[in-house]
């Protein structure tokens, strides 16, 4: 027997129908349960969002108070490895608080169109660049900076104790490099914060923020990160490591 | 053509009744599920990482930089393999390795069921079902980050870290998605059903399909507890190399789902091939049928390459070989050639269901056979071979030799050839017909407004001096998801409005449904086609920062993703409301398909047909005074002489094999 089609379409019900009685709970339960699952989805998906993708290290306020023309003071140091947290062997930025705290952040609320003085000092060791333009010092106020005291705008990362870190902002085009420590001074420091009887060198410059409020990237140009191929994995690609923001604000 | 095999056990040949299988109801607490493979699934994880920390922590590199990614590889592996074992997928070949019979192939029912591994295909296409529409939500979320993200380019949401994670996050997602979101949950539901037989080749094969694609969904979740990964979808060296922990979720996830579609691409192929009812000739086969065909080829051929590149990738990060790092003899270019041997297969492996989808709904709607049958069939086989033959044009920008820039230039232009075939197929069949304006008509048009854009652009990325110009430019991201979501993911809704009145016995809304139809259309569009013009202004893919002057163009982008995304929400209200909550029983044949898999009761018996049909006709004559049957479904064979047998479901086959003898002769057929 053929079975023919029939056109146009036919609307009779399924030879089985599932209906009401199919189900054990009526349908005021069945609502009740989309909408707790709905509910459950709808606060994963906020926690998973507010609580995890939008954490991130404290930012500290260098804008509060501030009165116009007046300089912002900064102070930051490098480390070796940081010593604590969940990569405690990673390298690391700290930045000092405005109460004198070193707090393990990148990101700093600036004034806009303001000089920050800038004060790094530098605990970790160098090594040779792989790009020496990043040797070099440019964008900072009258494109300078002072090493241990003494003015510099080059290092050249192939003697003595290379260089062991930037501090570049690409969006402003400033680059500052750091002059690595001896690795095998007796007082070299292992975990931060260090401290100033600690082997360390301390860079010093300053720049402008821009007028233009936003959110300005920097971050550390020499591949540090310990135990990646290239040395570009960990530290290099996290905020509070080895890069960070300028958030400017009016 | 006939292909004549020996006689499987349990198919059946014409006119047999079905073996008969235990029906039994289980509570659905008993036994292994989900909640079980779960179980499994930590036990694993758990395992995986005292073992790996046990190798490796004392490492060099382990010790330096305190990231084992041997751990966690083991870890994810092993949490994979407790998720089988824990389901069940995995009690077959043990039971056999032991020497043991394992128990037969029973008929399940209740809600349970759906938690289970199953040998029933209409079970597992729902599982896949919702497998899919869970990928699909989640990787949707995902785009709402980053599109809340662009919504300034100075004000961020997310740090940079945090949204390259995002976004490679959602493109891995989407990409698992789109590889099975027609192949796993609508070919699994209906390839038996259309081409005449009672199930898969191999049930427990399509099931473990299924269950590693859940397993691959759970690994790269992960990645973002692991910090994410920085690569996008493409995964390239040497950034995996020196990625944190999330790009081992990828590696690992990519091996998963990818092992999930190879299993799946041989079953579809031997099922296609070799579960034809008699009379189910390649001529009558369905353009649906026609499609997954070209795509399972693609599926078993193409993936082993991503998962053998994703195992370097993962050697590298673990046993410190140097596949991809050219400092100690390897190539990042290696990883570029192989994922893109797999990945421009994987486009069309994507882009060929959505055309099987909509060329069994457009003869249905339009009330025309289907225009060039043959031409449309022969252009997806000549899409899967061309697709072979492309992949370099993903590395015009990579430093190949630029002498190869032409000979890929042309293959990429010459796949346009057969696409076209497939595309002209639509046109013909809806010249001067009288279309009916149906929900999933609806969807099958707008998927050829949509690829009209996508492959358009297409072939102007295809040629070198564009593609040098948009290269790693918004333009490309909009072309492919022209292409993608506009076609797969159109033919995807479309295919789910056609045949879920088959699978569930149930009546969609249609007011809900329209209402979902048109704001996924318009806002797709809305969404997507102004990145065209911020790619061609220079907006670069992957970078959560861009020029002041873009901002419109991207707020007005991000605005209607998110009522892109309200349109998902309607979907899934409509869908649990006409299904689960407030269910109408749907019209057993509410579009008049002549399509075979329509011409079963419904809910459609565990055995999909008491007796093998014999097929007659192709299932579009439509519009035809004396169209001719499909199909005849009471018809008894007499095999002749003991042992003899062809043709049937069980042998496989499409014609009527010598040593056959048909009751009524084969002259009526």
């Amino acid at each position: 027997m053929g079975i023919a089609m029939a056109w146009p379409p036919r609307d009779e019900p399924s030879e089985t129908v599932r209906g009401k009685g199919r189900y054990v709970v009526g349908r005021s339960a069945r609502l009740g349960i989309f909408s707790s699952l709905l509910a459950v989805a709808v606060g994963l998906v906020v926690f998973v969002s507010m609580a995890y993708l939008r954490s991130e290290p404290p930012t500290l306020d260098f804008a509060a108070g501030h009165s116009q023309g007046q300089a912002v003071d900064m102070t930051l140091q490098t480390v070796g490895a940081i010593g604590f947290g969940t990569h405690p062997s990673w390298v690391s930025y700290l930045t000092q608080a405005p109460d004198g705290k070193w707090v393990h952040t990148t990101l700093w609320d600036l004034p806009a169109n303001t000089r920050v003085n800038v004060t790094i000092d530098q605990y970790d060791s160098g090594s040779a660049l792989r790009n020496p333009q990043v040797g070099a010092v440019y964008g900072t106020l009258g494109n300078a900076a002072t090493l241990n005291g003494k003015p510099f705008s080059l290092i050249d990362a192939t003697k003595g104790n290379g260089v062991g870190h930037t501090f570049s902002i690409p969006t402003l085009g400033i680059n500052v490099p750091l002059y690595g420590v001896n690795g095998n001074a007796k007082n070299f420091c292992n975990s931060a914060p260090c401290t100033l009887s600690e082997a360390h060198n301390t860079v010093e410059f300053s720049f402008m923020t821009p007028k233009t409020t936003g959110q300005y990237g920097w971050q550390c140009f020499v591949p540090c990160g310990g135990g990646y191929v290239y040395g570009n994995g960990g530290p290099m690609q996290t905020i509070s490591f080895m890069d960070g923001f300028l958030k400017v604000v009016s | 053509m006939a292909i004549s095999m020996h006689e499987s056990v349990g198919l059946g040949r014409p006119g047999e009744t079905p073996p008969s299988g235990a029906d039994r109801r289980r509570s659905p607490w008993l036994g292994q599920h989900i909640g079980t493979a779960l179980v499994g699934a930590v036990a694993g994880y758990a395992l995986g990482h005292f073992i790996g920390n046990s190798i490796a922590s004392g490492y060099a590199n382990v010790q330096l930089n305190r990231q084992n990614n041997v751990a966690t590889v083991l870890a994810l592996t092993l949490g994979v393999v407790g998720w089988l074992l824990g389901v069940g997928a995995l009690n077959y070949p043990i039971l056999k390795l032991v020497g043991k019979e394992p128990a037969p192939e029973i008929e399940e029912k209740g809600w349970g069921r759906y938690f289970r591994f199953t040998l029933d295909h209409k079970v597992v296409g729902m599982q896949y079902i919702i497998g899919v529409l869970l990928f699909l939500f989640t990787g949707g979320l995902l785009a709402m980050a980053v599109r809340t993200e662009l919504l300034s380019p100075t004000t961020h949401y997310f740090g940079p870290g945090t949204y390259i994670s995002l976004v490679s996050e959602h493109g891995t997602v989407m990409m698992m998605m789109a590889t099975s979101i027609i192949t796993g949950p609508i070919a699994g539901w209906l390839i038996p059903l259309m081409i005449g037989s009672r199930r898969m080749a191999f049930p427990r094969v399509e099931a473990f399909s299924f269950w590693m694609f859940t397993a691959g969904y759970l690994v790269i979740m992960t990645a973002l507890p692991y910090g994410g990964f920085p690569t996008g979808w493409t995964g390239y060296a040497p950034l995996q190399t020196q990625a944190v922990g999330g790009m081992d979720s990828y590696l690992v996830g990519f091996a998963v789902v990818g092992t999930g579609m190879i299993t799946a691409g041989f079953n579809i192929i031997v099922t296609i091939i070799n579960y034809r009812a008699p009379g189910m000739t390649w001529s009558r086969l369905p353009i649906f049928i026609w499609s997954l065909l070209a795509v399972a080829s693609l599926l078993a051929l193409a993936t082993p390459t991503l998962v053998t590149g994703g195992l370097f990738g993962i050697l590298d990060r673990t046993a410190q070989t140097a596949f991809y790092v050219n400092e100690r003899g390897g190539s990042a270019f290696l990883w570029q050639n192989l994922f893109w041997f797999f990945g421009h297969p994987e486009v069309y492996i994507m882009a060929l269901p959505g055309f099987g989808v909509v060329g069994e709904i457009l003869p249905v709607f339009t009330g025309k056979p289907l225009f060039g049958y043959r031409v449309g069939a022969a252009g997806m086989i000549g899409v899967a071979l061309l697709s072979f033959f492309v992949w370099q044009h993903h590395l015009f920008q990579s430093g190949i030799n630029p002498d190869m820039r032409p000979l890929f230039m042309l293959t990429t232009e010459l796949i346009s050839i057969p696409t076209g075939f497939i595309y002209l197929t639509g046109m013909g069949t809806l010249w001067k017909s009288k279309i009916r304006f149906e929900v999933p008509m609806l969807f099958a048009l707008a998927l050829y407004f949509n690829f009209l854009l996508g492959g358009i652009s297409g072939v102007f990325l295809s040629d070198v001096p564009v593609n040098v110009t948009v290269h790693g430019s918004f333009f490309v991201m909009a072309h492919f998801h022209y292409t993608i979501m506009g076609g797969l993911v159109f033919a995807f809704f479309g295919g789910l409005y056609y045949w879920l009145p088959k699978m569930t016995g149930k009546t969609l809304n249609k007011k809900l449904s329209l209402i979902h139809f048109w704001m996924m259309f318009i806002f797709f569009n809305c969404t997507f086609f102004p990145l065209f013009i911020v790619g061609l202004l220079g907006q670069p893919r992957r970078v959560f920062e861009y020029a002041q002057r873009l901002q419109g163009l991207n707020d007005f982008s991000t605005i209607s993703a998110y009522m892109l995304a309200s349109s998902f929400l309607v979907f899934t209200a409509n869908f649990a409301w006409s299904i689960f909550i407030d269910p109408k029983p749907a019209p057993a044949n509410p579009w008049g398909s002549r399509g075979l898999e329509w011409q079963s009761p419904t809910p459609v018996p565990f055995h999909n047909f008491d007796r093998i049909p014999v097929i007659y006709a192709d299932p579009y004559h439509y519009g035809e005074v004396d169209a001719p049957d499909i199909a005849d479904f009471d018809k008894v064979w007499a095999t002749a002489g003991a042992g003899a047998s062809s043709g049937g479901a069980g042998g496989g086959g499409g014609g009527f094999g010598a040593g056959t003898t048909i009751e009524g002769g084969p002259s009526d057929v």
